[in-house]
């Protein structure tokens, strides 16, 4: 805190906007985390079989929730990606200074939040572009899928986003719920091993379902 | 040079300092605080214990009243006490606890029912009453007829600070911290403020106020083994001494702590033996009993001290690298007692011996402690010498503690006494008028920079100030420390001026830009070893046993020849202080008798001349 | 033992003209129970007298010699050197002004922080000296204190990310500090009051969670617990007339 700022800024603010935005970031946080739930569950039942995958697709279809849902994800993705970017540091001198921090210090949750950050950008373009790619051509199949991993750079390009995604839904959990105050700090180290592993089986079982559209059929 | 102007200056932000700037405040008057660190770091906060105040609620202090408070602190003085100080003191002290408990101290508070407590090691039950539940609760501490020692946990100090130093800052008092008081300006009969040194920058400031208090803690630094922190060294003493006319009261009645870590020398406090803890010797028996069989451990500190190294002459210390020490043992107060009522203690013993008090021993030797002299005052808080210029707490010889503190005495004093002499400033500032004179402002700056430049440019001579420093450890220990005899105290004194002599000899190796560290002990050495000069002439002159000040070579205590005070000046260019004595009270509410523990004859008042 | 320890030391006196940051190199034997606090006091009085840095207790009690060691913010006087390699980094702490090689000015930043928390009790009573003490619970005494052990080390401000980054976030040691006052009941400021202090980017909702002041806090003040409580219940006030009733606790 610099001194000018306490000179300057009288400490009222009658404005309840930091509030507003804190629990929009942490409820569009939370909406998405429950949402790569539900999307890795429907994605990765192509493991037990394509029936299954184009089943549970084919219900979402005739119930109109993919393509409403679609574009509400798309846009918690947007609203989180505006919120959560005040926190981001954009200046190259922020982001040094955060950098060296967390080299300095060794310290693994602040390690965690840089990852958060990189990740993010990342998710941004790279989700995006996916969702485009999907919403577009609905609806979901499992050959179609499959096609599409088959077809050229599509298999690269989850397998980069796969582990983004994980880590930042995973990291952003353990986050919500220190944040807020749900585990204290002698369950805090356990929960954060919990959360790893959990991390770890996700991208695990999303790395087989790739492997699993890759040698699928595509008719 | 800058210049800034102020109503009340405090020289000093801990406890004492600050509740007298927050008087002022309150009363409309400004305020800055100088401090050597920032305000919360200032000694005050490393107290653990707690402060005495006659409240009576606990099971254990019922009956408690200001007069049982009064006698057990002139009984711990060893009737060296101003009893004048010592009434008013006991009088305001259940105010003043009730005050800080206004301004947010979470003092610990009566639980009622049937409660554990400890003595002498063993547990009893005691019921505290319904009726006072949540009032402020007491512990023992050495020395009381009664559980008079309030407390927060085992951070009293700092939690008394934290608060003080909160409602300072809402009362708009100033503190300029990282700044040292290097000189007074005064012109002989005036106090007109002081000579700083910023130890940011290094530049030398002049601070102009109508009154000037002296509330710098004690000079426990003067000794290599001291339980005060490392900026305890007398910086205010010294300045009043270099007046020439502002005397130091009793500068020979420095107490020891029986319980020091060895080697750190960290003070581990009284609480555990209040709280039950024993002294054991290298056969891990339980001593004290034999020589105190009524207190044991919980005798005055003096007392404690005394004991510990008469048995570790006996050869049953415990032998160390770092030289004899005994254990104190809190093993049998349990885990939970220890880990919540005792934390502080066992965070020092984990991180700076690698002890865990719940399973081992902890080393512990006497050590020095506190500072019973001080620049002395009338009851009003104004310093002997220079008017405008007052003292309080550890600083000050106000005097309520004679020739020893009672633990928990003198946290108290400071917050009771800023509270006194905080009301006299006020009616001094709002009484007098002052006229800065120039002359003095500029030739006192002058002299200042000299002083410094010569340093610098090693114009005296080229005397390391930090081997100067050492010489002076060495030879008042071995002088002036527990146990004091003639033959010692002779050997010291001329030692210590030939030091001084060196002190005035030495010269920077570093340049000394900015807030140089060497210059600052550099600018200090001469007065420290002025101050080791006043307590080892005024023991050697003392030739009585009173308190914490023991002559093995004159055991008695003498009222008949040393129901007095010393008064320590120093002529400019001197090399011995000027002594001169007063009586230890102008009024007598409790006539000198025996204290019920320690032993020792006593010379009595009306004994024929010898 | 037997170990010699080489200090890596940053070195800057902003005062002098002349001088430039960089490290300076000093080796020491290490001694028994060597503690930073004794190996910094050997170097400046046998090494290089003109060494800056801060002791106050030397007890790990008043917070003034907080440095980075080996680049985590700690301590001093509370560091063993056994604890430690051979190479020992010390770097003064960031965020505070630097008076000169690893002292720092924390006075200042932690002064206008009591200005801007307002620390202190807001109460409209007035002291009655002839009044009893008003009545307070055991547990809850000790609760406060539990907060209060804070020793303004500022440790937890270094080692935080947010804070480094920027200027005016308050840090932990400030939200600390007014939940230590939310708890108290004599403090009798409102949520409202509460909430235009902290219930801003610069306080509470500017916190990452990054918890580094709560593993670096060597008072162990469980400042995560502390944040997370805030964080509630300070969302919970912003929230409260747009909330159905059964959702209305105190949180
Ligand atoms: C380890 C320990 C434990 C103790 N426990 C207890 C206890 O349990 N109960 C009890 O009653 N007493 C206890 N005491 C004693 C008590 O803590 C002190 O006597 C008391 O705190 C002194 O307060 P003070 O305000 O006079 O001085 P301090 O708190 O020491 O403050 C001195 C101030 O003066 C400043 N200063 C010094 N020199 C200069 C200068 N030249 N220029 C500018 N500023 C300067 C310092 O920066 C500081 O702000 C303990 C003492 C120690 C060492
Ligand atoms: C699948 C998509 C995403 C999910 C599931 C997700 C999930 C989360 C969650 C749960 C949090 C914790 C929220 C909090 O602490 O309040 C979080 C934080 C964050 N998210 Fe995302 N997020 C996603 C996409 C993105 C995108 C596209 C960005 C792009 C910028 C982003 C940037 C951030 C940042 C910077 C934070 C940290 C905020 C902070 O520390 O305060 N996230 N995310
Ligand atoms: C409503 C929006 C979404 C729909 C309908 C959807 C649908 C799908 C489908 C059908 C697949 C199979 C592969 C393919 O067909 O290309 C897939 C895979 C994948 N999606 Fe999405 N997706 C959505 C949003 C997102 C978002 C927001 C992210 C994260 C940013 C994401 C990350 C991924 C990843 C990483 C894979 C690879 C799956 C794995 O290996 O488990 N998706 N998604
Ligand atoms: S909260 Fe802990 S780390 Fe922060 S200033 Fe207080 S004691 Fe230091
Ligand atoms: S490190 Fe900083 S971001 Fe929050 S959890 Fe601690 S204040
Ligand atoms: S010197 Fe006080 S905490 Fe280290």
């Amino acid at each position: 805190m610099s001194i000018p700022s306490i000179a300057t800024h009288k400490p009222v603010v009658s404005c309840k906007c930091a509030a507003y935005l804190d629990w929009l970031q942490m409820l569009s946080g939370a909406c998405l985390v429950l949402f790569m739930w539900a999307h890795l569950f429907l994605v990765s039942s192509v493991i037990i079989g394509p029936g299954v995958m184009n089943a549970i697709a084919h219900f979402f279809e005739i119930t109109g929730m993919a393509q409403v849902g679609g574009p509400v994800i798309f846009a918690i993705f947007l609203t989180h990606f505006v919120l959560a970017a005040r926190k981001i540091p954009f200046t190259s001198k922020e982001q040094g200074l955060m950098l060296q921090n967390a080299k300095r210090m060794h310290h693994s949750d602040t390690w965690m939040w840089v990852i958060q950050a990189v990740t993010a950008m990342i998710i941004l373009i790279m989700g995006a572009i996916h969702m485009w790619v999907v919403l577009t051509d609905l609806p979901i199949t499992a050959q179609k899928s499959a096609a599409r991993i088959q077809n050229g750079w599509w298999m690269l390009f989850y397998l980069v986003l796969l582990p983004m995604v994980e880590l930042h839904v995973g990291i952003g959990f353990y986050r919500i719920m220190v944040k807020w105050g749900v585990i204290d700090s002698k369950g805090r180290f356990g929960f954060k091993k919990k959360e790893n592993l959990l991390t770890a089986i996700m991208i695990g079982i999303g790395v087989v379902t790739l492997l699993r559209f890759m040698f699928l059929a595509t008719k | 040079m800058q210049i800034f102007q102020t109503d009340l200056l405090c020289i000093g932000a801990g406890l004492a300092g600050e509740r007298v700037a927050i008087e002022a405040a309150d009363n409309g008057f400004s305020v800055i605080c100088l401090s050597l660190v920032p305000a919360r770091r200032s000694h005050s906060s490393a107290a653990q214990g707690g402060m005495q105040a006659a409240l009576g609620n606990s099971a254990m202090g019922e009956g408690d009243s200001p007069d049982v408070h009064f006698a057990d602190t002139v009984k711990g003085s060893d009737w060296g006490a101003d009893q004048e100080c010592a009434r008013i003191f006991v009088d305001t002290a259940p105010i003043a606890m009730r005050q800080m408990a206004f301004w947010g101290v979470p003092w610990n508070r009566v639980v009622p029912g049937e409660q554990t407590y400890y003595k002498g090691g063993k547990p009893f039950t005691a019921y505290e009453k319904p009726e006072n539940e949540g009032l402020i609760h007491s512990r023992s501490f050495g020395g009381t007829a009664k559980w008079r020692t309030c407390y927060t946990s085992d951070g009293t100090g700092h939690a008394v600070l934290y608060t003080l130093d909160t409602r300072a800052a809402q009362m708009g008092v100033e503190v300029h911290d990282k700044a040292e008081a290097i000189a007074l300006i005064h012109d002989g009969d005036n106090c007109m403020g002081a000579i700083v040194r910023c130890l940011k920058t290094g530049e030398l400031k002049a601070y102009l106020s109508r009154a000037t208090l002296i509330a710098s803690g004690g000079y426990g630094r003067i000794y290599r083994e001291s339980t005060n922190a490392v900026i305890c060294d007398g910086g205010g003493h010294i300045i009043a001494l270099n007046t020439g006319v502002v005397p130091i009261g009793n500068p020979e009645a420095i107490q020891f702590h029986p319980t020091g870590i060895v080697p750190t020398d960290i003070l581990v406090t009284e609480g555990c033996r209040g709280d039950g803890g024993t002294l054991l010797d290298v056969n891990q028996y339980r001593f004290m009993p034999d020589y105190e069989p009524e207190k044991a451990e919980l005798a005055s500190r003096d007392v404690v001290s005394r004991r510990m190294t008469e048995h570790m002459r006996k050869g049953l210390g415990v032998k160390s690298p770092y030289g004899d020490h005994l254990w104190l043992d809190i093993r049998h107060l349990g885990e939970k007692h220890i880990s919540t009522k005792l934390r502080e203690v066992q965070e020092i013993c984990e991180s700076f011996l690698g002890v865990d008090p719940v399973h081992q021993l902890i080393p512990v030797r006497p050590t020095q402690h506190y500072s019973m002299g001080g620049v002395r005052t009338d009851k009003d808080g104004a310093a002997y010498g220079l008017k405008g210029l007052f003292s309080a707490g550890e600083a000050s010889c106000w005097d309520m503690h004679g020739f020893n503190r009672l633990g928990g005495n003198s946290l108290a004093e400071t917050v009771v006494a800023g509270m006194i002499v905080g009301g006299k400033v006020v009616e001094f500032l709002k009484g007098t008028d002052t006229t800065f004179s120039t002359a003095a402002i500029r030739d006192a700056m002058h002299r200042q920079e000299a002083r410094i430049a010569d340093l610098v440019s090693c114009a005296n001579g080229g005397e390391n100030p930090y081997t100067v420093r050492n010489a002076m450890f060495d030879s008042i220990m071995k002088g002036a420390g527990i146990f004091r005899n003639g033959k010692d105290l002779e050997k010291c004194v001329s030692e210590l001026q030939e030091i001084l002599g060196r002190a005035r000899k030495v010269g920077l190796r570093s340049g000394g830009k900015g807030a140089n560290p060497e210059l600052t002990m550099a600018l200090k050495i001469e007065g420290m070893v002025k101050l080791a000069l006043c307590v080892a002439y005024g023991a050697l002159q003392r030739t009585e046993s009173r308190g914490a000040h023991t002559r093995e070579d004159f055991p008695e205590r003498n009222d008949r020849d040393w129901l007095t005070r010393t008064l320590a000046t120093w002529a400019p260019g001197a090399d011995l202080p000027t002594l001169n004595y007063e009586p230890a009270t102008q009024v007598f509410e409790m006539p000198p008798g025996d204290r019920g523990y320690g032993g020792g004859k006593i010379i009595p008042m009306d004994a024929p001349k010898a | 033992m037997g170990r010699t320890l080489t200090f890596n030391i940053f070195r800057y006196n902003p005062a002098d003209p002349a001088s430039s940051p960089h490290m300076d190199r000093f080796t020491l034997d290490e001694t028994e129970r060597m503690t930073l606090f004794i190996a910094l006091n050997r170097i400046r009085e046998e090494l290089d007298p003109s060494l800056m840095f801060d002791f106050c207790c030397r007890a790990g009690i008043c917070g003034a010699c907080a440095m980075v060691i080996n680049g985590r913010p700690g301590l001093a006087c509370h560091t063993k050197t056994k604890d430690l390699p051979d190479e020992i980094t010390l770097m003064p702490l960031p965020v505070f002004k630097l008076v000169g090689d690893l002292s720092v000015d924390t006075g200042t930043w932690f002064r206008g922080m009591y200005q801007k928390v307002e620390s202190w009790v807001h109460t409209d009573k007035l002291f009655d000296p002839k009044a009893q003490e008003e009545r307070m619970d055991n547990a809850l005494a000790e609760q406060i204190y539990e907060l209060d052990r804070c020793i303004e080390c500022g440790c937890c401000v270094a080692a935080c990310g947010t804070a480094i980054m920027r200027e005016d976030f308050l840090g932990a040691v400030a939200l600390n500090r007014l939940a230590r006052f939310i708890l108290d009941p004599r403090d009798q400021r409102t949520e409202k009051e509460y909430f235009e202090v902290v219930g801003t980017d610069e306080g509470i909702f500017g916190c990452m969670g990054l918890l580094a002041c709560e593993d670096v806090c060597p008072k162990e003040i469980p400042l995560q617990e502390q944040l997370g409580k805030l964080r509630r219940k300070m969302a919970f006030a912003a929230v409260k007339n747009i909330l159905p009733k059964f959702l209305k606790k105190d949180f």
